[in-house]
C-alpha cells in the first residue's frame, strides 16, 4: 500500500466525515485505498511508466531493434514541421466533425421521437442500439463494399436516381464522408438512447406548465428540454470527442489494400490517415519508435485541447 | 375533439413511419452482409448489386474455415473478453463503491487523476507497453490483452455515477450499525442493489473487448494465435485473397456471438446505459 | 545470464495466464523461436511453391516439424515488429526483394549464412542477386529465392477486340516502346470504352525505375531521387495519365479486382511472380491471359530471399532445409507453380520450364521471361530507398488517382523527400 504516497499524509481539511478520528489516516482508510488500488497499480505499470518511457523515447532515435540514440528535441522539431502530421490532424478533425454533428442532431431527434412514441418503444431501442454492438472490423468490411465504386450500393442508388457515380474510396472527400457515415451509423442509436434516458428524467409537470403558458413544441424544446439536457449533451460530446479523435479501425480496415504497402496509409492522398493511423504507420511500419512517441504526444495535446474546448463550450452556457 | 384525436393519430403514424425508416437504416448493413455472404465474389462484383440472398453461403463458410482458424480465434476472443469482463466488474465496482460512498484524504485528487487518465489516448503508452511486454514475454499471447485491461477509468467513473444514485446512505448506515465491515458492505449491501449497473458494465466491457482491434493488431504477433478481429482483418488484407463473399461471411459470422450477448443483455444495456450520463 | 533471468520471469508469469492460453491454441511457436522440433517458416501468399513447401515438410518430418505460415498485409512491418516484440519470431523468414536493403542495417537479427557454408553454393546462383543479401559488414542474411523480370500480362481476347496485336510475339514486337504502348492504350480505350490498359500510373513509374540502374539513394547515402533519371520516369507516368490510358482505380482494392475480373483492366506490367498472383486471384480467367515483353526494355521488381533468424535454435538444420527448398530443381517448380523466376541458371534448361501453361493459353512463358531475366539491369538498393521513394510514389498516385497537378505533386514530393532525408540523415 505504500505505493501511494498521498496515503501517508494525515487527513486534513478534505476530511469531512463527522466521525471522531482516533486513528491515523492510513490505518483508518487503508481498506479504501486497497479497494481502489488495482486500477492505479495497473495504471502505474501499463500507463504511467509507459507514458514516462514514451516521453524518454521521444527524445531518441530508435528502430526497436538496435540501440537508442539521443536525439534531443529533433523529433519534436520534425513533428512541428511535418506536413503529414498536420494533415492527419486535419483529417481527424474533419472526419470527427462530419460524424459528430449530424450524429448528435440525429440522435436528439430520434430521442425526442422515441420519447413521445408510446408503442414499440423497446423494439426501436433494441434496433437502434444494434449498430453500436457490432465489431468495427466487420462493419468496416461491410461499408467498404457499400461504398465501392463499381459494385457498391451507394453508387447503385446514385445511378438509380440519375446521378453520376462517385469514387467514394478514391477521392479525399469521398473517403472522409464514407468514414464519417460509418461512425454516424454506429453511434447515432447509442447516443439517442442516452438522450432518451435524459429526457425521461425531465419531470412531466414542467412540460405541463409550459403547455399552460402557451409554449409550442419548438419553444418547449429550446426553453425546457435543451437546458435540462446540457449535462447529458456534455457527456455525449466529451465521449464522442475522445473516441472520435482517436479513430483508427474505421479508416484502417476500410482503406487497406492487398498491395504490399503500409496498411496504415489511409488511401489516396492519405485522406483517411487519421492521427492514430499516422502514429501506427510511423511506429510500426517505419519502425521509427522515437518519432512515433513524439507523434503520440502530439496526439495527446490535440485531444486535451479539444476536451478543454468542449468542456468550456458546454459549461459556459450551462449552469454557470 | 374528434379532429384532434384524428390529428394526433395521424401524427402518431407519421412518427412511427420516421422511426421505422431509422430502424431500417440501422438494420440494413446487416441485411447487406447477409446478401453478400450468400453470393460468390463474381456475383458480388456484378452490376446492379444483388438485393436478394444467393445460394453460396455454405461454400463461403467452407472457404472461410480453410483460410483462417475461425473457431480458434473466436475462442481467443471469448477468453479475452470473459476474463477482462470478470476482472473489470470486480475491480471497477469496488473502486467505484469507494469513490461514491466514502470520504478519505486524497479522494478528490485521485478521482481527478482517474478522469485525466480517461482522456489519455491509449497509443501514448502503446510503444512502451509493447516494449515492456516484449521484456515480460507476453507479446503474442492473450496475456498482453487481458492484464492491462483488467480495470479501467471509464468503468469506475460510470459505476460511481450509478452507485451514487442507487445506493442509499440509510442502507449503508443501517449495515454499519449492524457492524458490517467494508467488504460486507460492498458485497451484501452495494452489489445487490447495483446488479443492473453491473450487468450493463459487464456487457459493455465484453463487447468492447470483443471488438478491440488496434492493440491486438500490434501485440498479437503470432499469426496462429490471434483474436477474431485480427483474423478478420488478415482475411480482408491478405495478398492474394480476393474472395469477397468469403470475407463478408467472416464479417457476418463474427457478429453472431455479439448479437447473442446483446440479445440476452439488451434490456440491461438499453435501460441502464444512460443512467451514468444522466446523473453526471 | 540474461537468458536465465528471462526464463525465470517467464516461468513465473506463465504459471497464471500463459499456460492456460497455451492449452487453448494448438502447438504454436513458444516465445523466442522454436523448441527443438518445431521450426516456423514465414512467407506470404505466392512467395514459395506450395508443392515445395509440402515436400520440405515431408522430407524433414523425421527431424523437425516444419510449420509454414503465410503472413498477410504489410509483410516487412509484421516481421520487424515481431522481432522487436522478441516473441514468436519465425526460425526461417522470407524477405521480399524490394524490402531487402532495409533489412541490411539490422543484419544482426539474422544468422550470417556464410557461417553455415553458403559460400560453397554461391556459384549456383545469379551473382547480382546474391550480392543484394550482403550486409555492409559482409555477412550474408538471405538466400535467393527468385528474381523478378517484368513482363506485360494481357488478356488476348480484349486486345483482339480492340484491334490491337494480340499474339504474344506481335505484342512484344509492336508494343516494344513506351510510346507504342501508350498509343495502344489510347486505341484500347477508344474501341472499348471503359477499358484501360493500366490500372494506375504507379506501374509505369515503378517499371521505368526498374529499367534503370540508379534509384533514389546512392552508395554514399546521398539522395538522388531529384535526378533526371527519376524525373524521366515521373514524366512518363504523367504522360500516361494525360493521355487517359489509366483508370482512376487504386491497385489492390476490391474495385480493381472486380474490374480486372470483368476484363475492364485487361493488361498489367508486372514481375514474373505476379503470374502466381494472377492465378490465385483470378482463377476464373484461366486461359485468357498471355505474356509479352515489357515496353521499354527489361526491368526487375522484387524477387525474394529466405533468411534464418537469430531466434532459430537449429540454424544448421534450417540452412539444410532452405538450401534444399531453393535448389535448381525446386526453383523450377516454383516457376511453374507461382511464377517465381529461378535465381539458379541451372534451372533454365529444365524441361519443366518449357511446358505450356494453360493459364496463359498454353503459351510457353519461359520464351518471354527467360530473355527478360538475362537482361535485367542491376541497380544499387539503399536501405533508405523505401523511405525516400515513398513520397514520390505517393504523389504519382495522387496524380493518377486524384488528378493532382503534376508540377505541384512533384514539388510536394521533393520537399517531403528533403525533410525525410534530413530526418534519416541522408544528404540531399
Amino acid at each position: 500500500m505504500t505505493t501511494l504516497p498521498a496515503v501517508e499524509k494525515p487527513p486534513t481539511v478534505l476530511q469531512d466525515t463527522p466521525a471522531a478520528r482516533p486513528k491515523t489516516g492510513f490505518r483508518r482508510y487503508w481498506h479504501l485505498y486497497a479497494a481502489i488500488s488495482p486500477f492505479y497499480l495497473l495504471f502505474l505499470a501499463f500507463g504511467l511508466i509507459p507514458v514516462g518511457f514514451s516521453l524518454y523515447l521521444s527524445f531518441h532515435r530508435w528502430d526497436g531493434l538496435g540501440s537508442m540514440e539521443w536525439a534531443g528535441l529533433a523529433q519534436y522539431q520534425y513533428l512541428l514541421t511535418d506536413s503529414d502530421f498536420w494533415q492527419s490532424i486535419g483529417n481527424t478533425i474533419i472526419i470527427w466533425a462530419l460524424a459528430t454533428f449530424p450524429m448528435i442532431f440525429l440522435a436528439m431527434v430520434t430521442a425526442v421521437m422515441l420519447n413521445s412514441a408510446v408503442r414499440f418503444k423497446n423494439v426501436y431501442r433494441f434496433a437502434y442500439f444494434l449498430p453500436n454492438v457490432t465489431s468495427i472490423v466487420a462493419i468496416a468490411i461491410i461499408f467498404g463494399s457499400v461504398f465501392s465504386t463499381n459494385f457498391g450500393l451507394m453508387n447503385a442508388l446514385l445511378q438509380a436516381v440519375g446521378l453520376d457515380q462517385v469514387a467514394w474510396l478514391n477521392t479525399p472527400w469521398g473517403i472522409k464522408v464514407a468514414i464519417a457515415t460509418l461512425m454516424t451509423w454506429q453511434w447515432t442509436g447509442y447516443n439517442a438512447i442516452i438522450f432518451l434516458a435524459g429526457l425521461q428524467t425531465i419531470p412531466s409537470d414542467l412540460y405541463e406548465a409550459a403547455r399552460i403558458d402557451g409554449a409550442g413544441p419548438v419553444q418547449t424544446f429550446f426553453r425546457i428540454t435543451l437546458p435540462l439536457m446540457r449535462p447529458v449533451l456534455l457527456f455525449v460530446l466529451v465521449v464522442s470527442t475522445v473516441t472520435g479523435l482517436q479513430s483508427f479501425a474505421e479508416p484502417q480496415v476500410l482503406l487497406q489494400t492487398t498491395a504490399n504497402e503500409s496498411t496504415f496509409s489511409g488511401g489516396p492522398d492519405h485522406a483517411g490517415r487519421t492521427m492514430v493511423l499516422y502514429f501506427f504507420q510511423q511506429t510500426f511500419d517505419n519502425n521509427d519508435f522515437g518519432y512515433g512517441a513524439a507523434v503520440a504526444w502530439g496526439i495527446f495535446l490535440v485531444v486535451v485541447l479539444f476536451s478543454i474546448i468542449n468542456w468550456r463550450l458546454v459549461q459556459r452556457r450551462g449552469e454557470a | 375533439m374528434a379532429s384532434t384525436i384524428k390529428g394526433s393519430r395521424r401524427r402518431g403514424i407519421a412518427l412511427h413511419a420516421v422511426l421505422v425508416i431509422g430502424l431500417l437504416l440501422s438494420a440494413f448493413p446487416f441485411y447487406w452482409a447477409v446478401i453478400m455472404s450468400t453470393h460468390t465474389s463474381t456475383e458480388i462484383f456484378s452490376y446492379p448489386p444483388k438485393l436478394l440472398p444467393g445460394s453460396h453461403f455454405f461454400e463461403n463458410v467452407r472457404h472461410l474455415f480453410d483460410n483462417i482458424d475461425f473457431f480458434g480465434s473466436m475462442l481467443n476472443s471469448l477468453l479475452v473478453a470473459v476474463s477482462v469482463t470478470v476482472l473489470v466488474l470486480f475491480f471497477d465496482s469496488l473502486a467505484a463503491f469507494v469513490f461514491a460512498k466514502f470520504e478519505f484524504p486524497g479522494r478528490k485528487l485521485l478521482f481527478a487523476l482517474l478522469m485525466a487518465i480517461f482522456m489519455v489516448p491509449a497509443q501514448l503508452a502503446a510503444i512502451p507497453q509493447f516494449v515492456i511486454m516484449a521484456k515480460l514475454g507476453w507479446i503474442g499471447s492473450m496475456t498482453a490483452l487481458i492484464v492491462p485491461a483488467a480495470a479501467n477509468a471509464f468503468g469506475i467513473f460510470w459505476m460511481r455515477q450509478y452507485m451514487k444514485g442507487a445506493i442509499h446512505d440509510e442502507l449503508l448506515d443501517a449495515a454499519k450499525l449492524d457492524g458490517a465491515g467494508f467488504l460486507r458492505q460492498y458485497w451484501h449491501v452495494a452489489l445487490p442493489v447495483v446488479r443492473p449497473g453491473l450487468a450493463f458494465l459487464g456487457i459493455f466491457t465484453f463487447m468492447a473487448q470483443w471488438n478491440d482491434y488496434a492493440w491486438p493488431l500490434i501485440a498479437l504477433t503470432n499469426p496462429d494465435n490471434v483474436t477474431l478481429q485480427v483474423a478478420l482483418s488478415q482475411l480482408n488484407g491478405n495478398h492474394g485473397t480476393t474472395d469477397y463473399g468469403m470475407v463478408m461471411t467472416g464479417a457476418l459470422l463474427a457478429l453472431v456471438p455479439l448479437l447473442i450477448v446483446f440479445a440476452i443483455g439488451a434490456r440491461q444495456i438499453i435501460g441502464d446505459l444512460a443512467k451514468g450520463a444522466v446523473r453526471g | 545470464m540474461r537468458l536465465s533471468r528471462r526464463g525465470l520471469l517467464r516461468a513465473g508469469l506463465a504459471g497464471t495466464a500463459a499456460t492456460a492460453l497455451g492449452g487453448l491454441t494448438s502447438g504454436c511457436a513458444v516465445p523466442t523461436g522454436s523448441t527443438g522440433r518445431n521450426m516456423v517458416l514465414w512467407y506470404w501468399s505466392g512467395g514459395l511453391s506450395d508443392t515445395v513447401v509440402k515436400e520440405a515438410k515431408a522430407r524433414y518430418d523425421n527431424v523437425v516439424s516444419l510449420k509454414a505460415q503465410q503472413i498477410g498485409g504489410y509483410y516487412r512491418s509484421k516481421l520487424i515488429t515481431t522481432m522487436a516484440g522478441r516473441a514468436h519470431i519465425p526460425d526461417i523468414a522470407g524477405l521480399k526483394g524490394e524490402d531487402m536493403a532495409s533489412y541490411l542495417p539490422n543484419a544482426g537479427q539474422f544468422v550470417d549464412l556464410r557461417t553455415l557454408g553458403a559460400d560453397k553454393l554461391k556459384s549456383q546462383y545469379l551473382d547480382w542477386k546474391w550480392q543484394q543479401a550482403v550486409a555492409p559488414d559482409g555477412s550474408l542474411i538471405g538466400f535467393p529465392i527468385d528474381v523478378g523480370p517484368v513482363v506485360h500480362y494481357y488478356q488476348q481476347a480484349v486486345f483482339e477486340k480492340a484491334g490491337l496485336p494480340y499474339e504474344p510475339d506481335d505484342v512484344s514486337k509492336e508494343l516494344d516502346t513506351w510510346e507504342k504502348f501508350f498509343a495502344a492504350g489510347e486505341q484500347l480505350k477508344r474501341r472499348i470504352p471503359g477499358t484501360y490498359i493500366l490500372t494506375d500510373v504507379g506501374s509505369v513509374f515503378e517499371m521505368s525505375i526498374g529499367q534503370g540502374t540508379t534509384r533514389f539513394v546512392d552508395r554514399d547515402r546521398h539522395f538522388i531521387g531529384d535526378g533526371e533519371h527519376v524525373r524521366a520516369c515521373w514524366d512518363r507516368a504523367v504522360e500516361a495519365k494525360r493521355r487517359g490510358i489509366v483508370s482512376d482505380i487504386v491497385t489492390g482494392t476490391p474495385d480493381s479486382i472486380s474490374a480486372t475480373e470483368k476484363g475492364q483492366l485487361p493488361s498489367q506490367l508486372n514481375a514474373s511472380w505476379a503470374a502466381g498472383d494472377l492465378k490465385l486471384q483470378y482463377p476464373k480467367t484461366e486461359g485468357k491471359w498471355r505474356v509479352a515483353n515489357c515496353p521499354g526494355g527489361p526491368s526487375n521488381v522484387g524477387g525474394s530471399f529466405l533468411s534464418i533468424t537469430k531466434a532459430c535454435r537449429e540454424p544448421e538444420r534450417a540452412f539444410e532445409i532452405i538450401t534444399w527448398m531453393l535448389n535448381a530443381d525446386n526453383q523450377a517448380q516454383g516457376f511453374v507453380e507461382a511464377g517465381l523466376f529461378p535465381s539458379t541458371p541451372a534451372s533454365y534448361e529444365m524441361k519443366k520450364l518449357r511446358e505450356p501453361d494453360p493459364f496463359f493459353g498454353d503459351q510457353i512463358t519461359m520464351d518471354v521471361f527467360g530473355p527478360a531475366a538475362e537482361k535485367i539491369p542491376v541497380a544499387f538498393n539503399s536501405p533508405y530507398d523505401i523511405a525516400l521513394g515513398q513520397p514520390i510514389r505517393d504523389e504519382i498516385k495522387n496524380v493518377g488517382v486524384l488528378g493532382k497537378d503534376p508540377e505541384k505533386a512533384w514539388s510536394d514530393a521533393m520537399s517531403k523527400c528533403r525533410r525525410i532525408a534530413e530526418h534519416l540523415g541522408v544528404s540531399y
